[in-house]
């Protein structure tokens, strides 16, 4: 008996034996489980490895109110320490019954603050919540989360499903916030300068296609998830569509060089309106009675590129405009991105104010990129806001040498036609001006412009494009009055790449280098 | 000679009990200090998370561009000083005087700058500049 009370005794010992030491029993049976909340969404960082978003870790407060001894005191308390509504909490504390929410997403310096103010019946719930540490500079990029950290707009939600992947590390972006700082601050130089309506700007990497910075103006506090007044959290870049205007020409004189249509020693006649059926085409001043067509680019001349673009016609025109992009929804990992508006009759008419960025509304990020893949010896790229650093060897769109050739016509305007504000010293810029009239009221409004500058440098082999608009500026002192992009966008441009082209390590064009004399060239075709 | 063996058995089944109580209450005891530490380590992440935070706030570019005008008595150098040694000219050699070696840094007249270094005399085909007659 004895014997097999043992035995049993042994059995049941090696079988416990056994399921505590081979099998791992016990374990997470009745023991200490780390109910630590985790961070639902991964960092975001610039391509630098800067934080641009984080999921940091906060609590909510909950109150039963049945515990207070007064409730009216533990009210004033926790909304001295929490920043509740005090009467808010008086009213529900009032009440003695059920649980009340005293404030959400408390810190821990103030979590601590509420525990030693050693009030009974108070309950944390941990969580996380998202903190952007630059603020507005980078609002419209990367957008906000809602209370429930699921991305609303930018790339917090273009990149939902990669931001919220289990064991997600910090995902990199293209953006660099030097980059976007100092676009930024021009921006809100020159649109205090000229008193705009809205603003904004983009830097892109002609090559790779990444973009180092988006900004758009007036924006808002992502942190405090609400608007201000004057606050918007419509992105300018992406989000809307305009009318670019003389910017436009990039494309005219790309495809009319492409086509082979013209020669740029060849003269045009600029001297009077011209006349296409019942409409007739202006400058905006007369700028003489023949340009070549070189200066028909340099100075901006509506007339001379209507004659050019019709060499190519609206046939020829809208299968070009449809292969840079234009005429199709851009993609990116932004998500509020408009789709291009174009005529669906396209005619002669149509294909000659198009030409000079009238009559067809782009979103400046799709401007920017077509810019872009015209100006990198012809290929096309696409925007990202991820970094690659990887060449794009995307479609190509045009040749080499007519790539060439655009950048000398850019670089002529900047030396000699309307974009002379923006020059860099030291870093050759080349560009496009454009000052585009607003539609109001079924007609083109004098007074109320869109001026924009794309530049791009260096211009001898172009690594960067910088892009900014003006919505609606006002001419000032400096200025003489004028709104044009060359006198409002170009000197913006100019003074961001000048403290960007450093930040980037371009380096500086050798006067003595045959670069500048390369680019002069352009007399020579 | 069974009662020997009894007892023996149930002595034995003692110490075993008391064998396995212990390694039981080692083991609570190091889940215990695991629960802790793994509880340290979640806290300790977070107090790094929120001081990563911290510092991007501290350090970025606006607040220290701020700091610097207030605190530094530096200047905004143009780009153009900016340069490596391998551009630095030669010792006593004469400052180039060609006007399309200077063209970057003064607007050059209409025509100037379009000419090639070489053919100054070159016709107006030469450049586009020579076409625009309108400035």
């Amino acid at each position: 008996m004895a014997a097999f009370f043992c035995a049993t005794m042994f059995s049941l010992i090696a079988v416990r034996l056994v399921d505590v030491m081979v099998l791992g029993g016990g374990s997470g049976r009745g023991g200490y489980a780390v109910a630590a909340a985790h961070p639902m969404r991964a960092d975001l960082v610039d391509r630098n490895g800067a934080l641009i978003a984080r999921d940091l870790p906060v609590s909510d407060l909950y109150a039963m109110p049945a515990n207070f001894w007064d409730t009216d005191e533990a009210a004033r308390d926790l909304a001295k320490v929490t920043g509740a509504d005090e009467t808010h909490l008086k009213e529900a504390f009032a009440a003695k019954r059920g649980y009340i929410l005293v404030q959400h997403g408390l810190t821990p310096d103030k979590r601590d603050a509420v525990v030693r103010l050693g009030l009974p019946g108070l309950t944390f719930e941990s969580g996380y919540k998202r903190y952007y540490p630059s603020g507005r500079i980078v609002s419209h990029a990367v957008g906000q989360v809602d209370t429930d950290d699921h991305g609303v707009s930018g790339l917090e939600l273009g990149l939902e499903n990669r931001v919220r992947a289990p064991d997600a590390g910090p995902i990199q972006l293209s953006l660099d916030m030097r980059i976007q700082y100092v676009l930024e601050h021009e921006i809100e130089a020159a649109s205090h300068a000229f008193r705009t309506k809205a603003a904004g700007g983009i830097v892109l990497n002609v090559h790779t296609g990444e973009v180092l910075a988006l900004a758009s103006l007036p924006d808002y506090e992502p942190n405090l998830r609400r608007l201000d007044t004057g606050d918007s959290i419509r992105n300018r870049m992406t989000q809307d569509v305009y009318e670019l205007g003389s910017i436009f020409k990039i494309f005219a004189f790309t495809q009319a060089i492409e086509d082979n249509t013209i020669r740029l020693d060849e003269p045009f006649e600029v001297g009077k309106p011209y006349r296409l059926g019942r409409y007739y085409i202006h400058d905006f001043e007369r700028l003489g009675p023949t340009l070549s067509a070189a200066m028909v680019f340099a100075e901006s001349s509506n007339i001379g590129t209507a004659q050019i673009e019709l060499r190519s016609g609206p046939t020829k025109q809208k299968p070009f405009l449809r292969k840079l992009g234009l005429l199709d929804p851009l993609r990116t990992e932004l998500p509020e991105v408009a789709s291009p508006l174009y005529p669906r009759h396209w005619e002669e008419i149509e294909s000659a104010t198009i030409a000079y960025g009238h009559g067809i509304s782009v979103n400046p990020l799709a401007f920017a990129a077509a810019a872009a893949s015209v100006v990198n010896g012809g290929t096309m790229v696409r925007p990202t806001f991820l970094k690659h650093g990887e060449i794009q060897h995307g479609e190509r769109i045009i040749s080499e040498e007519t790539s060439r050739t655009m950048r000398k016509l850019m670089r002529l305007v900047v030396t000699d036609g309307t974009g002379t504000k923006a020059d860099v010293p030291g870093y050759d810029v080349g560009g496009k001006t454009g000052t585009a009239e607003k539609a109001e009221n079924g007609s083109y409004a004098h007074h109320l412009l869109i001026s924009s500058f794309c530049g791009v440098f260096p211009i001898d082999d172009p690594q960067y494009l910088v892009f900014v608009l003006l919505d609606e500026p006002h001419g000032n002192k400096q200025t003489g009055g004028f709104a044009t992009g060359g006198a409002t966008a170009a000197p913006a441009v100019g003074r961001v790449i000048a403290r960007i082209a450093p930040l980037l390590g371009v380096k500086r064009i050798d006067p003595d280098t045959d670069g500048i004399s390369a680019t002069l060239a352009a007399a020579n075709p | 000679m069974v009662r020997l063996l009894n007892f023996a058995f149930i002595a034995i089944t003692s110490l075993v009990c008391l064998g396995v109580y212990r390694v039981a209450e080692e083991a609570r005891v190091a889940q215990a200090d695991l629960a802790a530490t793994q509880t340290a380590i979640v806290r300790e992440s977070d107090a790094l998370a929120v001081l990563g935070a911290e510092w991007a706030r501290l350090t970025q570019p606006a607040r220290i561009e701020a700091l610097t005008q207030r605190h530094l008595d530096l200047t905004d150098k143009p780009s153009v000083e900016l340069s490596s040694l391998s551009q630095l000219p030669a010792k006593n050699l004469p400052t180039p005087q060609d006007s399309i070696r200077n063209a970057n840094e003064v607007v050059p007249q209409a025509a100037s700058p379009l000419a090639p270094k070489s053919q100054p005399e070159q016709t107006p085909t030469a450049s586009f500049a020579l076409f625009h007659t309108g400035t």
